[in-house]
């Protein structure tokens, strides 16, 4: 079983590796996109899923690493990878500067200041001449769809082995065990402080780098679509569709929400904007523990697990 | 001087509104503990049901108020009672993910049916000013003021002083012992959303008029809600409007000495501040 497990999940990667060989330049454009979602939805599923904190700030990591490459190769001319790390190095100096006082509020309250904090990066963004303030950078063009493909898939890969990871070592467990029980956990001896902001840190990174190749991709950048706080909610959604706090789930979803959105803008933009709304409410009403909850437990109660979840969490 | 109290008025002004527009906001989340985050995209519902109750209809935009308020009530009533009691206790970010979802839905089709044209609702006194000591201030935007601290007033009465405002408290309090002393919390967790978007909608009415509407005005405005939210405390209206005026003076002081683009950080900025300091707002109870 476990084998098979292995086995299926390696063709599938396999695939996707070769998926340039054979896809069209709208098909690697399209997974591009996806695979770069699938890993902010993983970054968001170790800070959001794991440790039971609903940041709605991962698109402020997004933005820095953007930043990161941008600043570094439009305004210092060094070479895409340099930026990647000064991306990552911001996103790592913003989780430690302001996830220590931030991670020490809970459940609405530390959403609300994440997603305060989107928008004050923006806001200070908008005014910095180094990041092209309100106009924005453009960045040198590299017509290598491919090149960015696999950089992603190899993105999302390193994302989902430390999630994997995350699942059984010590600060995984350490993780969950916040989740579940803050104050437990502090009595069993975890030092949640560092551990919240270790996974907050860790988040970011993955997010940046996503950030990254990005806007080296697309060659643009502003500071509305950097820190675009949709962005953040669609990470969110994308986890809780596919199952927050499990290792495949994130990008279950991701995959299944990026087509749905995908199929759906070819037709007219505004009803598939307001389709795919109504995919988020009855998704939260039928399945709110996302697809996994559904695969686990749909053989056993068939098409009464959905009435189930509205009986067990109406009032 | 004069141009430091000018900016003083204005702000006020403005923060007089700014409370309206959070107090929905702080109710729904006082009481039911739901974040609603299509909270701004209800104003803008309010803003375009007065627009064309004054276009078509030719309803003065202050006195259509109770119409949008009314029509907004029902709203709230039939989403709170339709989808909202279904995952009222799934995990808390749920909720965040259906009132984000809502916001999504209405946005889009307020793109189909209004079109992305901006608005603007004037009436034939919209232009007019008064001047006191040198001070000009507009009649419009003091009776938009004026009309939201007094509806805040009227909603501090309701909930401290009727029989339903009461029963809304104890539901928020203790959900259970509520049950016990016959309160049916799915009806009134409708009427409370629904109070919840009435308040939306009369905000979204006066914001018509100092403001030009769009469909894309929710999402600023929901951001603005919880920086008031939570710079003035859930517990009370009053507290609302204190974070609406400080909301405002903050914005124009920053404005006048700073500069207009970093308005926005320094009110996002104090309400991280807040935040971190008192997360139950200035003027909140100690957690």
């Amino acid at each position: 079983m476990k084998a098979l497990r292995i086995i299926l999940i390696l063709i599938v990667l396999a695939a996707l590796a070769l998926l340039p060989e054979y896809g069209s330049d709208t098909v690697i454009q399209f997974g591009i996109s996806t695979l770069l979602l699938a890993v902010l939805a993983q970054g968001w599923n170790i800070i959001g899923g794991y440790t039971g904190y609903p940041s709605f700030g991962n698109s402020v990591f997004y933005g820095l690493g953007a930043y990161g490459v941008g600043i570094a190769m439009v305004q210092w001319q060094l070479p895409f990878a340099v930026g990647m790390i000064f991306g990552v190095v911001l996103a790592v100096v913003f989780a430690f500067l302001l996830g220590v006082p931030v991670l020490r509020l809970k459940g609405h309250y530390f959403a609300i200041a994440t997603l305060a904090l989107g928008q004050i990066m923006a806001a200070i963004v908008s005014n910095v001449p180094l990041a092209g303030q309100n106009i924005g950078l453009v960045l040198p063009p590299l017509n290598d769809d491919r090149l960015f493909y696999e950089l992603s898939l190899i993105l999302l890969v390193a994302a989902t082995l430390t999630v994997w990871w995350l699942t059984r070592s010590r600060f995984g467990f350490g993780l969950i065990a916040i989740r579940e029980n803050e104050e437990g956990a502090v009595v069993m001896g975890v030092d949640t402080t560092r551990y919240k902001v270790l996974a907050f840190a860790l988040a970011g990174i993955f997010s940046a780098l996503a950030g990254g190749i990005h806007a080296y991709w697309i060659t643009f950048l502003d500071p509305e679509s950097a820190f675009d706080l949709t962005l953040n909610v669609k990470m969110i959604i994308m986890v809780v569709f596919g199952g927050p706090g499990t290792v495949l789930g994130p990008i279950v979803g991701s995959f299944i929400l990026s087509a749905i959105s995908e199929l759906l803008s070819s037709e007219v933009t505004s009803i598939a904007g307001l389709f795919f709304g109504i995919v988020i409410v009855v998704a939260v009403v039928l399945m709110p523990r996302g697809l996994a909850d559904v695969i686990r437990r749909f053989h056993r109660l068939g098409w009464h697990y959905f009435i189930d979840n509205i009986r067990t969490n109406r009032i | 001087m004069d141009l430091l109290l000018q900016v003083l008025i204005n702000g006020i002004l403005q923060g007089g509104l700014y409370a309206i527009v959070a107090l929905g906001l702080a109710l729904v989340w006082g009481v039911l503990n739901i974040v609603n985050l299509s909270h701004g995209a209800f104003i803008m519902l309010g803003a375009y049901i007065s627009w064309y109750s004054f276009h078509w209809l030719g309803v003065d935009p202050f006195l259509g108020l109770p119409i949008t308020a009314v029509l907004m009530f029902l709203v709230g009533y039939a989403i709170q009672r339709g989808i909202l009691n279904l995952i009222v206790r799934s995990p808390m970010f749920n909720t965040l993910l259906i009132t984000f979802g809502l916001e999504v839905v209405l946005t889009y089709l307020a793109q189909l049916v209004f079109s992305a044209d901006f608005r603007t609702i004037n009436p034939s006194y919209s232009g007019r000013n008064m001047t006191v000591l040198g001070i000009t201030i507009p009649l419009v935007r003091l009776a938009a003021c004026v009309m939201a601290i007094v509806l805040t007033l009227i909603m501090w009465y309701f909930l401290l002083h009727t029989r339903l405002g009461r029963a809304i408290r104890a539901t928020a309090q203790n959900l259970s012992a509520a049950r016990l002393y016959g309160v049916e919390p799915r009806h009134l967790y409708a009427v409370t959303f629904g109070l919840g978007l009435a308040l939306a909608g009369a905000a979204g009415g006066l914001y018509g008029t100092v403001s030009q509407i769009n469909p894309y005005i929710g999402a600023t405005l929901t951001a603005k809600s919880f920086a008031i939210a939570i710079i003035g405390g859930l517990d009370t209206p009053l507290g609302v409007i204190a974070g609406g005026l400080i909301l405002g003076l903050i914005e124009s002081l920053t404005t006048l000495y700073i500069g207009p683009t970093f308005a926005d950080v320094a009110s996002f900025g104090v309400l991280v501040l807040v935040l971190i300091i008192r997360p139950t707002g200035l003027l909140g109870r100690t957690a």
